[in-house]
């Protein structure tokens, strides 16, 4: 008699369905390392797949490509040389989709405009690094845009896992 | 509205997940599985509930797993399919003393396993003494053992 084949006697086999069932089951183990992989790599937020930079001639930018919703992400912005106050200019998506936990330095002024948020710094003549912490509110996808006092926008999409 | 889809979505990815780990796990639960069983459980909480610590929240989320329990329940009741997708079948292992070894790997289950059940639910030393050892739906083992002499559940019932 075949292994495989149902037997009726003492239980009623569905050997049909069971061997499909241990192959779902094995697709299933699969699936479950690939999840944990792909974490590991940064698919899913920090790692180096999530790492990401945005550069510009005044400002350059490094943030996580994937992030998750809640979960704290940091922003760090990098202002190239120059004399006097420097402005970091945030879109209205960042406003939105952000809730701000800390600035670090503090900026000496912050501004609410018609088209997002402006937060002004105090910085050597050598730039100066400034890094921001959010939390993202819901999931979905970002369409964050960054810019320096008048400099040309630095866009970048940020996926926010849920 | 929130909860009640996180409620849905996190009730079937954890069922999918215990479903795929197999039987094995479901039924015979070590120490160690029931540590699992916390953390799993822990990690899930705070996604569930969020940032929301409200009453109301809570019996949302009570009333939608318990809802989706019953459901469930109900389903297996009605579709017989549906309850082997949902439960497992079960599947004879060992067949007169005869162990089905293909299907023992494909179920995880070891021939020290099979004599350990045989052990502790029939006081059986050998494979020879065990008819059928089943793997049952839950993930236990059970065993019918071989006709023996002098005893009453040895005596075969003839129709008269």
């Amino acid at each position: 008699m075949d292994e495989f084949a149902s037997r009726q006697y003492p239980v009623q086999e569905h050997m049909h369905f069971q061997r499909r069932m241990w192959l779902v089951e094995r697709v299933g183990w699969a699936a479950l390392t690939a999840i944990a992989l792909l974490a590991l790599t940064g698919l899913f937020g920090t790692g180096w797949l999530s790492k990401a930079t945005a550069d510009g001639k005044d400002l350059s930018i490094r943030y996580e490509r994937f992030q998750r919703a809640t979960k704290l992400a940091e922003f760090s912005f990098r202002f190239a040389a120059g004399e006097g106050e420097r402005s970091l200019h945030l879109n209205t998506a960042f406003q939105q989709n952000y809730e701000i936990a800390s600035i670090q330095p503090q900026p000496s002024r912050s501004q609410a405009g018609e088209d997002g948020l402006t937060l002004t710094f105090a910085t050597s003549p050598a730039g100066g690094m400034v890094s921001l912490w959010a939390h993202p509110r819901s999931y979905g996808i970002s369409e964050i845009e960054a810019r320096s006092g008048s400099a040309p926008p630095l866009a970048f999409s940020i996926i926010v896992y849920p | 509205m929130d909860s009640v889809l996180k409620a849905v979505i996190v009730f079937f990815v954890l069922w999918a997940i215990i479903r795929i780990s197999g039987r094995r796990t479901l039924g015979e639960m070590t120490a160690f599985d029931f540590v699992l069983f916390l953390i799993i459980g822990g990690s899930t909480q705070r996604a569930i509930t969020g940032q929301d610590y409200s009453l109301t929240n809570a019996l949302i989320l009570v009333a939608t797993f318990v809802a989706l329990d019953i459901a469930l329940s109900v389903i297996e009741l009605k579709y017989p399919f549906m309850r082997r997708v949902l439960n497992a079948t079960p599947t004879i292992l060992v067949d007169n003393g005869h162990l089905l070894v293909h299907r023992m790997r494909r179920a995880r289950v070891t021939e020290e396993n099979i004599l350990e059940a045989a052990r502790r639910l029939q006081g059986l030393e050998r494979m020879d003494q065990i008819k059928f050892a089943i793997l049952e739906a839950s993930g236990d083992i059970s065993i019918v053992p071989a006709a023996r002499q002098g005893t009453a559940e040895a005596v075969p019932v003839r129709p008269s």
